[in-house]
């Protein structure tokens, strides 16, 4: 873990350079890095969640509403499946939670409902992206619907999110491989990141409810440790950062901290505030940014560990919503009074 | 497919509520169109001999493909049956390769179409539905040495056309001199009273035409329409090559077909050369927005020029006539506009006030010589059908030469002799109001029964000025795949020109668009059209510009 450095304060942005940026086209790239995060992040999430479910005794098992909450949708589904659900059993069924998650109606949060919105971002941002990351991304969407029916089984279902996986990171390498690192690729990054770092605390979030914390010798507490490891793709990494046995404090340090692993809340900070160096009127951004960075840093693991982690992670997330506020305040619905028109001084 | 009943040519409107392709004209909410092809109302009675034996098949020749076009002129196969020589090595490959195959290439050329985003926009009770792109993997192929003769003609033909703008917005000499009436000009809706003495770089306001021609049964080619506003479809162009490339790539080894690729350079190359200013010039694509009909191409376009697709939400023109763009960095400012928005619609300030898809401001940027408008408003004025009728006389007037390409012999009634000839010859001939935009009113002779033909001479005579007649064409045809089988189906073709003051380009070849229901002359994709990818290739064979006099009968009437 890093403090953050002393240089972010001076942008290394350069001016002019033949190409503009739409306001409109950095939010919609923008927006097109999370929804495609966003979709991903919840394939995984729903994928080890099955995996881990499956490993339970049968009755020891945490059901499937976590999945909800760590994807911010208690309240909707509750709005949508209640009335339906049979009064014997109070728990939500596999079926509608995961029918919910991935392409429930009225979920603006589905897997399918931010592939949708990726692609429209896309669609929008056409000029400034690279022609094969638009394309794999319409060809996944049209994937993700032709292959809709199959989720209903769980061999299907795993088929069907392993696609979304793949083809998410096959979207992010075109981009990686292929886009020129101006400011479109900029805004892209920086929503991807805010994104990653958003789910990782709501899943630290959701779980710290059905975690066993230091010191209790639960045989499935490394079960779950695993599984919050795993639906975060940080297990093999974790692995080789810290051999030790996956347990709270660990892992916790771990996915808050580490500067290394890219969905690690610490890392995506770091590569935001990279993002933004090379931003124009980055100053107020940076400034958040750095803000959630440290409080970041500067928590202490063993602490929480033992209490008052959710309150930790919520000021974490308040951190985030202010850096989003900020760069939607500075870009995308600027208020150009005051601003010199970039070029009509020439 | 031999035809075995009467042909009849199908007479389907260009429905401006529901045109997506190639419609120029987005303020037009029209029944009819009756200048385009597909809504050009012509039928066409074949009888056709159920008993008469196939004629040009080889008995030793495989059964497939059997085809034959007549009575049509055939692109690709000619009245024995056998392939014209530029289409041999294809006609032998597709035949070659049995409706099995061809099938499935025509599935993975739909698969990739979808997959790569290819649409365009069907509005069907108010709703967008994106559609992939209808294409037919048979492509056209047209000789070299005819082409040439085709872009001398489109690039003779838009150097008129804007001269005659120019000269409609100063000093009217065609009026003066008596090659047009003056209310051709300044009785048209289409003269912009606010665009009189401006002069854009070069004298150039039409920048970029899209031009819909077609054959006749002999093989004869006529311009049918100079589309001058915002015509659409060369994205379709260029990704149908791309396609082809894919699902026929053995065929570029035997043919040396002409790369449509150059037209983006080009296309960039003669909007920097408009720009006002003295550095590298900011473009921008203007587009109405995602939900108009022709967005896959704005974006498309913008994507391969590397230039921003702004909205006029995006734009804003301050005190100083300038126009900037807001972008993250604040205002900066744009030299040139690709606008893909309709004239009426540009600059709610002049135009209609109401029009959300503007930019305040826009024409007195333009006016003041600050930004550039490709193609300049009022462009739109050589883009109608009575201006149509003069443009051989445009021709002649303006560059002392004889027109290359053909136009439709247009009767206009106001003339004694052509007046009577069109009484005479009414059941032959299709007749137009002259001042009208749409197809109100037209009349198809063929069609009209005794009381219609009655009532139509008698208008003509009440008001010979409002009328004009045309000879009713029967488009030439091209192979295509038919569920499965290889039918003759009716093509037009849409070439793209571009013209700045440092020269003039032709796209080598076009969109070829074709009507894929039988006998239908309907080629909108909206309508059920489809597209075919166009190869202008060094080969020899049939060249109707050596047989066809040239401008004799284009307007001579």
């Amino acid at each position: 873990m890093t403090e953050p450095e002393d240089q972010d304060e001076v942008p290394e942005h350069e001016e002019g350079g033949g190409t503009m940026l739409l306001a409109r086209m950095a939010e919609a790239v923008y927006w097109a890095g999370r929804h495609l995060e966003r979709a991903e992040g919840t394939a995984r999430i729903v994928q080890v969640h099955t995996d881990a479910h499956v490993d339970m005794p049968v009755g020891e098992d945490v059901g499937w509403e976590p999945l909800l909450a760590i994807a911010g949708v208690d309240s909707e589904f509750a709005e949508r499946y209640h009335a339906a659900e049979d009064p014997d059993d109070v728990r939500a069924a596999e079926k509608d939670v995961i029918e919910f998650l991935l392409h429930g109606e009225g979920n603006d949060s589905s897997i399918l409902a931010s592939l949708t919105a990726a692609r429209e971002n896309l669609r929008t941002a056409r000029p400034v992206v690279p022609r094969e990351a638009w394309e794999a991304c319409n060809n996944l969407w049209l994937n993700c619907n032709d292959h809709l029916v199959e989720t209903h089984s769980r061999e299907g279902r795993v088929q069907w999110l392993r696609r979304v996986i793949t083809g998410c990171q096959c979207i992010h390498g075109i981009l990686l491989g292929t886009m020129s690192r101006d400011e479109a690729m900029s805004f892209l990054v920086l929503g991807q990141n805010i994104e990653r770092a958003d789910l990782t605390t709501r899943v630290l979030d959701v779980r710290s409810d059905s975690l066993h914390l230091p010191g209790a010798d639960d045989p499935y507490d490394v079960v779950h440790w695993m599984a919050v490891l795993r639906s975060l793709a940080a297990y093999q990494p974790f692995r080789r950062a810290m051999p030790a046995r996956p347990q709270g404090g660990s892992t916790l340090r771990f996915l808050l901290q580490d500067d290394r692993f890219p969905r690690a809340v610490g890392a995506c900070l770091t590569e935001a505030r990279a993002q933004l160096k090379s931003l124009p009127h980055a100053e107020r951004t940076m400034e958040a940014c750095q803000n959630a960075s440290m409080v970041v840093a500067s928590a202490s693991v063993a602490r929480l560990a033992v209490g008052g982690l959710r309150e930790f992670l919520e000021d974490v997330q308040l951190a985030l919503v202010e850096i989003h506020e900020r760069v939607d305040d500075t870009y995308f619905r600027p208020n150009f009074v005051g601003w010199e028109p970039a070029a009509a001084t020439r | 497919m031999r035809p075995t009943a009467v042909v009849r040519a199908s007479v389907v409107g260009d429905d401006g509520k529901t045109a997506s392709f190639g419609h120029s004209r987005s303020g037009n909410t029209l029944a009819t169109h009756p200048t385009h092809p597909w809504g050009t109302l012509v039928d066409v009675d074949v009888p056709v001999d159920p008993d008469a034996p196939p004629t040009g098949v080889d008995p030793g020749a495989p059964a497939w493909p059997s085809y034959d076009p007549a009575p049509f002129f055939d692109e690709l196969v000619g009245p024995t049956g056998q392939p014209r020589p530029s289409a041999e090595e294809l006609w032998t490959h597709l035949a070659g390769l049995g409706p099995t195959a061809l099938a499935e290439r025509q599935l993975a050329a739909d698969r990739e179409i979808r997959a790569i985003g290819v649409t365009f926009t069907v509005y069907n009770e108010g709703v967008g539905v994106d559609r992939p792109w209808p294409f037919d993997i048979i492509p056209r192929i047209i000789p070299r040495d005819q082409w040439k003769v085709i872009e001398a003609g489109l690039v003779q033909r838009l150097s008129a056309l804007n001269l005659f703008i120019d000269d409609c917005y100063h000093d009217q000499r065609a009026v003066s001199e008596g090659v047009v009436p003056a209310d051709l000009v300044t009785g048209s809706p289409n003269f912009r009273r606010e665009c009189v003495g401006v002069d854009p770089p070069g004298g150039i306001w039409a920048h970029i035409c899209g031009s819909d021609l077609i054959r006749d049964d002999e093989g004869f080619w006529y311009v049918l329409e100079d589309n001058l506003r915002v015509p659409s479809g060369v994205s379709y162009l260029l990704e149908n090559r791309m396609v082809t490339k894919h699902i026929f790539p053995e065929m570029f080894r035997h043919y040396s077909i002409e790369p449509v690729d150059p037209y983006v350079g080009r296309l960039a190359g003669t909007l920097a050369s408009v720009s006002p200013s003295t550095g590298d010039p900011t473009i921008v694509v203007l587009t109405p927005g995602i939900h108009n009909s022709a967005y896959f191409e704005h974006a498309f376009l913008a994507q391969q020029l590397g230039v921003e697709l702004v909205e006029g939400s995006d734009l804003v023109v301050l005190d100083d006539d300038c126009v900037y763009a807001r972008t993250i960095d604040g205002l900066e400012q744009v030299d040139v506009i690709y606008r893909r928005v309709d004239d009426v619609y540009l600059d709610p300030e002049v135009f209609r006030a109401n029009s959300l898809l503007g930019v305040p401001g826009l024409m007195r940027s333009w006016k003041a010589g600050r930004v550039a408008l490709v193609n300049a408003p009022g462009a739109g004025i050589a883009d109608d059908k009575k201006v149509y009728s003069y443009v051989p006389d445009i021709i002649r007037f303006y560059l002392d030469e004889e027109p290359v390409l053909w136009t439709i012999p247009t009767y206009r009634c106001s003339d004694p002799d052509s007046r009577a000839h069109v009484l005479a010859n009414l059941p032959e001939l299709v007749v137009k109001p002259a001042n009208e935009s749409g197809g109100y009113g037209v009349l198809v002779g063929s069609q009209a029964s005794a009381d219609e033909l009655a009532t139509a001479a008698k208008e003509i005579g009440d008001d010979p000025n409002r009328w004009v007649a045309q000879p009713i064409i029967k488009l030439s045809t091209a192979p295509t795949l038919c569920d499965n089988v290889i039918a003759p189906r009716h093509v037009d073709l849409r070439p793209f020109t571009l013209m700045g003051p440092d020269g003039a380009y032709v796209t080598r070849g076009g969109l070829t668009r074709v009507a894929r229901r039988e006998g239908s002359l309907v080629v909108n994709s909206s309508q059920g059209g489809g597209s075919k990818d166009t190869w202008v290739v060094d080969a020899e064979g049939f060249n109707p510009f050596e047989e066809q006099p040239r401008a004799d009968g284009a307007n001579g009437l």
